[in-house]
């Protein structure tokens, strides 16, 4: 039986300048963000970032670790905008393709079906084609003789995503309301790293909820990440929600070039133990 | 035109109400009964919540994170709150909204807001200005709007008026409405209807058959055809059948506010 554990540090060292990552969850929920503060350390840089985009977008624009972000939006939910997204769009720091969420969809579903593209109605007579001068149209080949969008494929050379549980074998299981897009993530990716609250014997798996939670199963996975707390400040209902306490000091600090600096000294300069270690004390000052 | 109207309701009681409380419960009132209705959050979802507590219990809500038939008892504060799930009929996958209720046209109403809109029902939610690498301002962007105006049979356009919000033309088109006019749709091969009906806090816009520009149809109480008018970036042309809204009844405002206060 394959063992794929490994530590988030040792899955960033795979990654190369100049990649193509996907990075899972939706906003600011369930992002693998233990996933992505192991790349904030790292010396990777140039990557392509596709994401249904949170806070791991503009952490890892402000940490100059981004070339291009291909994504349908970025958005912190309870805050509508990420201020390092806004400020590395408008300083033209980044390039970009922006999406809407539907194409957004179809590039990874056609990416994981190993298909050139997928056909779409949405987006035709829109300027967005005029973005995007990358999108072709198809014609059907049938009596319809539809003219459709085709949306090309978004292949990913790593994707990392955060479960709620896994078992050392990669088969892993969410718990909360949404999959998301975790699987797509996965099956568009040469490489799939999946984190999770906590590492379990397979047979925990079944006995914590039906066998439809399991969200990717072992031939889908290549790496298996124990991170506590890895999805911290989204949500990972139901081991916990949004830190929304959190959320604000980080957009505060975002917002402010002064401050981020002593943002990132505190908080993400050292390992996961130092950041769970920080973010209870940080907790401790607010309830204060 | 100020944030505040006032007026007699058949009943003879006074009524208070500001132009965004009228401006819901008309949008709500435009559902029907059973309708199978995709609700953004915000005014959407507020006027479909009230819809469903009024005239139509039976309205199915469609929200965009896979819940169908969610039922919340506070309106929901982003669109992955956990009131739409744990309300639902049933939870599907992101994907499947799209592929499968979405694009095949399973959905009645499409209800949307923009931040520009233009006389062919046009919607621009990614950038104000021309400049789409250096706009003056950009916005959160399209989500699932460009999918929701092509296919769902018909779109409800939810969106405060004024000369800035209702221009000549969209500086970008986010989503397609009736494009360049009449026959655009067809000539595109967008199954649905596109926008058939424009609810704001001035009155009602519908696209008229011949042209598909939109035209005013409906005032609400205590606005004149002038303000709208001085509240929109082109030439409005006004239905020889312009109707008057009928004011919120204590029933609707009382829905709606019971809704908003429990929300908080």
């Amino acid at each position: 039986m394959a063992d794929k554990r490994t530590t988030v540090d040792d899955a960033v060292a795979e990654l190369r300048d100049g990649m193509t990552i996907g990075i899972g969850g939706w906003g600011s929920r369930r992002k693998p963000m233990a996933a992505v503060r192991a790349i904030l350390r790292s010396p990777v840089k140039d990557l392509t970032v596709v994401s249904y985009g949170g806070p791991d977008v503009g952490l890892l624009c402000a940490a100059g670790k981004v070339r291009r972000v291909v994504f349908g939006f970025v958005t912190l939910d309870s805050v509508p905008f990420d201020p390092h997204f806004g400020r590395a769009r408008e300083s033209g720091d980044i390039e970009v393709t922006e999406y809407d969420e539907g194409m957004f969809g179809l590039a990874l579903q056609a990416a994981a079906q190993r298909l050139p593209f997928l056909p779409t109605r949405a987006g035709l007579g829109s300027d967005v084609p005029r973005l995007s001068p990358q999108l072709r149209t198809v014609r059907s080949p049938y009596a319809d003789g539809e003219e459709l969008l085709a949306v090309p494929a978004q292949p990913l050379d790593v994707a990392f995503v955060h479960l709620n549980r896994a078992d050392a074998r990669g088969n892993a299981q969410y718990l909360g309301p949404d999959p998301y897009f975790d699987d797509l993530f996965c099956l568009a990716a040469a490489t799939r790293f999946v984190s999770a609250e906590r590492v379990v014997p397979t047979t925990e798996l079944t006995e914590g909820g039906p066998v439809q939670s399991l969200l990717l199963n072992r031939s889908a996975v290549d790496g298996v990440i124990e991170a506590p707390r890895g999805a911290h400040f989204t949500t990972a209902a139901p081991d916990y929600g949004r830190d929304e306490q959190f959320q604000k000091h980080y957009v505060d600090s975002a917002k402010d070039p002064e401050r981020w600096p002593s943002f990132v000294d505190r908080f993400l300069s050292g390992d996961e133990a130092a950041y769970r270690a920080e973010i209870d004390r940080f907790a401790t000052e607010v309830a204060a | 035109m100020s944030g505040a109207a006032s007026t007699t309701a058949a009943s003879g009681a006074q009524q208070d109400y500001t132009s965004d409380e009228m401006m819901s419960v008309a949008a709500a009132r435009a559902l029907e009964n059973g309708k199978r209705c995709f609700v953004g959050i915000g005014l959407p979802s507020t006027a479909a919540n009230v819809a469903r507590r009024t005239h139509a219990p039976d309205l199915v809500l469609i929200y965009e994170s896979g819940t169908l038939g969610s039922k919340p008892d506070v309106l929901p504060s982003s669109i992955g709150d956990g009131v739409l799930a744990e309300t639902a009929d049933a939870v599907i996958g992101v994907p499947e909204v799209f592929n499968y209720w979405l694009q095949p046209g399973r959905i009645d109403v499409g209800f949307l807001g923009a931040a520009q809109l233009d006389r062919f029902g046009n919607i621009n939610t990614t950038v104000i200005g021309d400049d789409y690498t250096d706009p003056k301002v950009r916005l959160p962007g399209a989500g699932g709007a460009p999918e929701i105006a092509a296919s769902c049979h018909e779109v409800f356009v939810v969106v405060r008026q004024s000369a800035r919000s209702f221009v000549e033309k969209v500086d970008f088109v986010t989503s397609v409405g009736h494009g360049s006019g009449k026959g655009d749709r067809e000539r595109l091969g967008l199954p649905g209807a596109g926008p058939t009906l424009v609810i704001t806090d001035l009155g009602v816009l519908r696209p008229d058959p011949e042209t598909s520009e939109l035209v005013l149809t409906q005032l609400h109480p205590g606005v004149e055809v002038e303000d709208v008018r001085a509240a929109t970036g082109w030439d409005l042309k006004i239905s020889p059948e312009l109707a008057r809204t009928d004011a919120p009844t204590a029933a609707e405002l009382s829905t709606l506010r019971t809704l908003k206060e429990a929300s908080r």
